[in-house]
């Protein structure tokens, strides 16, 4: 280490554009990571917040919330618990006086089941009839406020916000609560019919009703429009980034040791073991790695804070260590490349004959 | 006592038709409190030589036997453990590490090798005598030539070798200079009991050697 500390301090301007270069492809790779999971997370949020274990929808629904009607008298077939809900979804555009239209999913659930206790509010209460909804804090940073009143789709009925809940969104956008009657009203649909799904936070639940078919939550969350494909382009960008920014950075680190290939000459041929020299070389990669990385967040914690509330960026610890640790793997690799190098360093060649 | 012995060492590079011998039966010996002087044109085979001597290079043929132990058995780990606690070289270009000040570079060799070396007052003793004390915050590059050879000539003893293998250490210096290296190596050969050998085209050196050697050709004979 002392090798590497004295040779950064002495050669600022070169370990500085290459913690430069390691900070801007951290920064990119953390954005792009922080953005995808945003995103994916604005296509779920709702759905992860009733902690369900599994879904029940029309078997012709084609595995869609949106397009799924269970009948009454289907659904009277199902034994349900207190551990299952039933859940109606409507697309919307939600409207009030002086407020910009907002596009959003109207879940209809029941006040006397889980989903109804497990979401939570920020601000007001959970509605408490049919003229009472409560909405995602997103519609407070669009002028939104408690009590305005609020049309859905054409609908001459007024709705009042009584309640914000955070975080609740559904194929990016924002979640309206309401009650099933109101699901009904907006769906155009009657009585007849019982929901759009039920959802059940039992792992054992699977009704054995002709017409209803059963997924557990990863599986509904990937047939989710667009979900999946969404995912994997992210998935697949990241993962290239990755491989070029391994690449490049292993290209600069094993530019910069072979730089310094005479000066290793100098010192093997005064006994410095070669051991010195391989553990100068691959700390110093990962404290130029470690800076970058350190630098990197620092920038994308920057600009988390000056992106405006609606761009869907957000992180996640696993994902984030993950990230990180392939940035330090590549730095390691980086430095590993040309260890052999160092080992076969020839003295000679800086003695002449 | 003889510290360092060639035996009968043969150095030939390439294969074949572009084979070409370097050194031919060459036989040397150092013993410690002696300066030996290896002297030779540009292109004889000196510098090949010293590599040899001290273990950085193996010969075609021949042994190198260093206090009794014959480098040909060494592995190379062994060879590199005796570069730094028994041999040390005076190169004659890029001995100092660029991006370590003249203190720096003693301070690396007191992590590599903790025991052994000079005492702190030696070393401001040596750097006083080479007149090169008040660089030591100094990197190399700010350095003359002069200034840089004296201080890889104090860098090489600071390690406190038995032998001291001298590629060309008067090079970039002035007569002046010239007197006090060459004293300096002399005084450490009769003071301190050390083997010293010089390999040099400059004659000047040769009123502080105790034998001289000529090298032509890769064939060396006593002068």
């Amino acid at each position: 280490m002392f090798l590497a500390l004295k040779e950064i301090r002495h050669e600022k301007l070169r370990y500085g554009l290459i913690v430069g270069m390691i900070v801007l492809v951290s920064y990119l790779v953390f954005v792009l990571s922080g953005l995808a999971y945003g995103l994916a997370q604005q296509n779920t949020q709702a759905i992860s917040s009733w902690q369900a274990s599994k879904i029940v929808l029309n078997a012709d629904a084609n595995n869609s919330l949106s397009q799924s009607l269970i009948a009454k008298s289907t659904a009277d077939r199902v034994t349900l618990t207190s551990h299952e809900a039933d859940i109606g979804q409507a697309g919307v555009v939600a409207k009030a006086k002086g407020q910009a239209k907002l596009s959003a999913q109207f879940l209809g659930i029941n006040r006397g089941q889980f989903i109804y206790r497990r979401v939570k509010t920020t601000s007001g209460h959970k509605p408490l009839n049919a003229h009472q909804i409560m909405v995602d804090d997103s519609f407070k940073t669009n002028g939104y406020r408690l009590g305005d009143r609020v049309t859905l789709n054409s609908t001459a009925t007024t709705y009042r916000i009584v309640g914000f809940t955070h975080n609740a969104k559904l194929s990016v956008a924002p979640v309206i609560y309401g009650t099933l009657g109101t699901w009904r009203t907006l769906s155009h649909v009657t009585t007849d019919f019982q929901a759009s799904g039920i959802v059940t936070d039992r792992t054992d639940f699977k009704p054995q009703v002709a017409g209803l078919s059963t997924l557990t939550i990863p599986q509904f969350i990937n047939k989710l429009p667009g979900y999946s494909a969404q995912n994997t382009t992210f998935t697949f960008m990241i993962g290239f980034l990755m491989i070029i920014a391994m690449v490049v950075i292993a290209v600069f680190l094993y530019i910069l040791t072979m730089q310094k290939l005479p000066n290793y000459a100098v010192l093997r041929a005064q006994g410095i073991p070669a051991r010195v020299l391989v553990t100068t070389t691959i700390s110093q990669a990962l404290l130029l790695v470690v800076c970058g990385l350190a630098l990197g967040a620092v920038l994308t914690l920057g600009t988390v804070l000056a992106l405006p509330a609606g761009v869907p960026m957000s992180f996640n610890l696993p994902l984030l260590a993950g990230v990180t640790g392939g940035i330090l793997l590549t730095g390691v690799v980086g430095a590993l490349i040309p260890v052999k190098v160092i080992l076969n360093v020839d003295p000679v060649s800086v003695i002449g004959g | 006592m003889a510290v360092l012995e060639v035996k009968h060492v043969t150095k030939t590079f390439g294969h074949a038709s572009n084979e070409v011998t370097v050194l031919t039966d060459v036989n040397f010996t150092a013993a410690a409190g002696e300066v030996s002087l290896v002297i030779g044109p540009s292109g004889s085979g000196k510098s090949t030589f010293l590599t040899i001597a001290g273990g950085i290079q193996t010969p075609t043929a021949g042994d190198v036997v260093v206090q009794g132990r014959d480098l040909n058995h060494l592995s190379g780990k062994e060879r590199d453990a005796l570069r730094l606690n028994r041999v040390g070289f005076i190169l004659q270009a890029y001995n100092l590490v660029p991006y370590l000040t003249v203190a720096d570079q003693f301070a690396l060799v007191d992590r590599v090798k903790p025991q052994g070396n000079l005492s702190a007052d030696e070393l401001r003793r040596l750097l006083d005598h080479l007149g090169i004390s008040q660089l030591v915050d100094q990197y190399p590059a700010e350095l003359s030539g002069g200034q840089t050879q004296r201080v890889a000539i104090a860098r090489a003893l600071y390690q406190n070798p038995d032998i001291i293998l001298a590629d060309e250490p008067t090079a970039a210096l002035d007569s002046e200079r010239v007197k006090v290296v060459g004293q300096l190596l002399h005084d450490l050969a009769k003071a301190h009991n050390k083997a010293i050998v010089v390999v040099t085209h400059d004659l000047r050196l040769r009123a502080y050697a105790d034998q001289t050697y000529a090298i032509m050709d890769g064939r060396m004979a006593v002068a």
